[in-house]
């Protein structure tokens, strides 16, 4: 059962991230790889932070701020300098490498004697029982803690959520949502689309950083390994949200990449559970999402086939 | 109101494919005129409308409008001015967008955008009405994505939303040549109504030698990115298709003559 709760609060965390993937990938058909570094960010800086007695809000708002700073330097390098989407993300990326290491001092911090935001929703949920640390949920025996934390971030999730799409819904919303969609159109009606992007992404990476400061809050440590592959990651999410709502509106496609994450998270685990070996478990996202990107023109292709026999 | 001076343009000079798309094109309108344009293949009549648009900087000339020197600024800047519909139906609008989010965005159109409500319910309330105006039945669509429409469909927004705040200037680029001739002879209803009504000042290129002769009060007819001919007042109102057509033909045979000449001279003297 704790098995579970850990599965769930790890797909909430990581919605963050497909939230974040869903916008530059998504809204603005931008392959963004800075995602990679601006999660560790996200987790380096929240993490230095707290070692420093910063109150746990306030340390993953930061991590949020940083993570919009490395979006926007992406989205400058793309339309200021001209350099390709993808490189972009990647030479942010890699300065972030550096950029982590710095912030940390070392390659990895411990947050084991820290309050943090998971800390801090474990002490409420002891409160709300007057201390008792376990109870019974229909004959499986549940920790008060993984409980309270599993509860604090779906409530977290659905905040940012709920923000994120009223914001979409906003005119400046409005706008960068066209200019993923018709670049031609949005500036015919006066928008500077260059600013459009680099603030897109720079909302992308930043909930990707609060992702980070979440997970190395509830991990209990940052490591300047821990972003490898998580656009791979998101996307993963993002596409089994896709699957799963089969619709286009807003709402229901940013509630997908939340169950999405969920999902493929559960997955995962099963996965592990049946025996996958740990290391195999970037090369079978990279094949799942290879073919989840594949099975659409295989399908239409199969449909066209059918139309003409 | 758009006073444009000896503009040029060369598309990739100092190279092999070097085109003179421009070379030196001076136009004036007059406030509430629509003025057509019409051209061969290349003569740079689409240039020129974009040239004013603001998606390119011309080389050399200046482009003032309503008053104001705009031409170093960018295309959005000039947003501010100009309403645009394009040969496209696919590009005056954003597909995965609602009817009504389209429309909300042109509501805004040159203006700020914070994070102001884009939905407040005397906007939605006027486009209902709008959009019933266009007699195509969109108005209890409002919520459906554009990418579920027509071209002609498309193209008829694409007016209603280029002109929702009266444009000092409205760019028509070929904006019926997409569309199947039913659509396209309502489409042209509704631009004259729309041009009628607010007293648009209005530029369009054409590719139709009936539409160049039946609307609008002023032709100018362009070739190799100079303009050859602008027939105004009542030579504009007796010009008939057939007299285009004959106007076109003339250019041709001047323009093989040029080339026979320009190789017999060549053979001469070189």
């Amino acid at each position: 059962m704790s098995l579970l709760i850990g599965t769930f609060t790890i797909g909430f965390i990581l919605s963050l991230l497909a939230l974040g993937v869903f916008i530059s990938f998504r809204i603005f058909a931008f392959p963004d790889i800075t995602a990679d570094g601006s999660i560790t960010l996200g987790a380096s800086v929240a993490a230095t932070l707290l070692v420093h007695g910063v109150s746990p809000p306030l340390a993953s708002l930061a991590a949020f701020g940083a993570g919009m700073v490395a979006g926007a330097c992406t989205g400058t390098l793309h339309t200021r300098f001209k350099i390709n989407s993808l490189l972009s993300g990647i030479l942010v990326m890699t300065a972030l490498y550096s950029i982590n290491l710095h912030v940390m001092g070392r390659s990895n911090v411990p947050l084991l004697s820290v309050t943090t935001l998971a800390t801090q929703a474990e002490r409420i949920g002891l409160g709300v029982t007057r201390g008792v640390t376990s109870f019974n949920l229909a004959g499986w025996d549940v920790s008060v803690r993984d409980a309270s934390v599993l509860c604090a971030i779906a409530f977290a999730v659905a905040l940012t959520g709920t923000l994120l799409y009223l914001f979409l819904r906003t005119n400046l919303g409005m706008a960068m949502r066209a200019t993923g969609d018709n670049v031609q159109m949005i500036r015919a009606l006066g928008v500077n689309d260059a600013t459009m992007i680099v603030f897109g992404l720079a909302i992308s990476n930043g909930f990707v950083a609060l992702s980070g400061s979440l997970l190395a809050q509830y991990q209990g440590f940052a490591d300047v390994g821990m972003g490898i592959g998580m656009v791979v990651w998101g996307l993963a999410s993002v596409i089994i949200g896709e699957a799963l709502v089969g619709s286009n509106q807003v709402g229901l496609t940013l509630v997908g990449a939340v169950m999405g994450s969920v999902l493929f998270r559960l997955m995962v685990a099963v996965a592990l559970r049946w025996g996958l070996s740990p290391n195999d478990l970037k090369l079978i996202t990279a094949v799942f999402v290879f073919f989840a990107l594949i099975t659409p023109q295989f399908l239409r292709k199969a449909r066209l086939r059918s139309a003409h026999a | 109101m758009l006073e444009v001076q000896s503009i040029v343009k060369t598309f990739n000079s100092g190279t092999p494919n070097e085109v003179h798309s421009l070379r030196g094109v001076s136009l004036t309108l007059e406030p509430g005129s629509w003025v057509i344009i019409i051209g061969t293949n290349g003569s740079g009549k689409s240039t020129f409308l974009n040239a004013v648009a603001g998606m390119f900087f011309v080389d050399e000339g200046s482009i003032r409008l309503a008053g104001r020197d705009v031409t170093r600024w960018p295309e959005y800047a000039r947003a501010e001015l100009i309403g645009r519909v394009f040969q496209n139906p696919f590009s005056g609008t954003s597909p995965s967008l609602t009817i009504r989010e389209n429309l909300s965005l042109a509501a805004r159109r040159g203006r700020s955008r914070g994070l102001g409500w884009g939905m407040k319910s005397t906007l939605v309330s006027k486009m209902r009405d709008e959009v019933s105006r266009l007699n195509m039945g969109l108005e209890d669509r409002l919520e459906n994505a554009i990418g579920s429409l027509s071209g002609g469909q498309r193209q008829a927004l694409t007016l209603l939303m280029a002109t929702w705040l009266r444009p000092e200037l409205l760019l028509l680029d070929e904006h019926t040549a997409a569309l199947d001739p039913k659509s396209a002879d309502l489409l042209i209803a509704l631009t004259e109504k729309v041009v009628a009504h607010d007293k648009l000042t209005t530029l369009m290129v054409t590719h139709s030698m009936h539409q160049a002769a039946s609307l609008g009060d002023r032709l100018i007819m362009m070739h190799r990115g100079q303009i050859i001919h602008d027939f105004q007042g009542a030579e504009k109102r007796r010009l008939r298709p057939d007299d285009l057509l004959a106007r076109f033909e003339e250019v041709r045979r001047a323009e093989q003559l040029d080339e026979s000449a320009a190789q017999m001279l060549a053979e001469k003297y070189i």
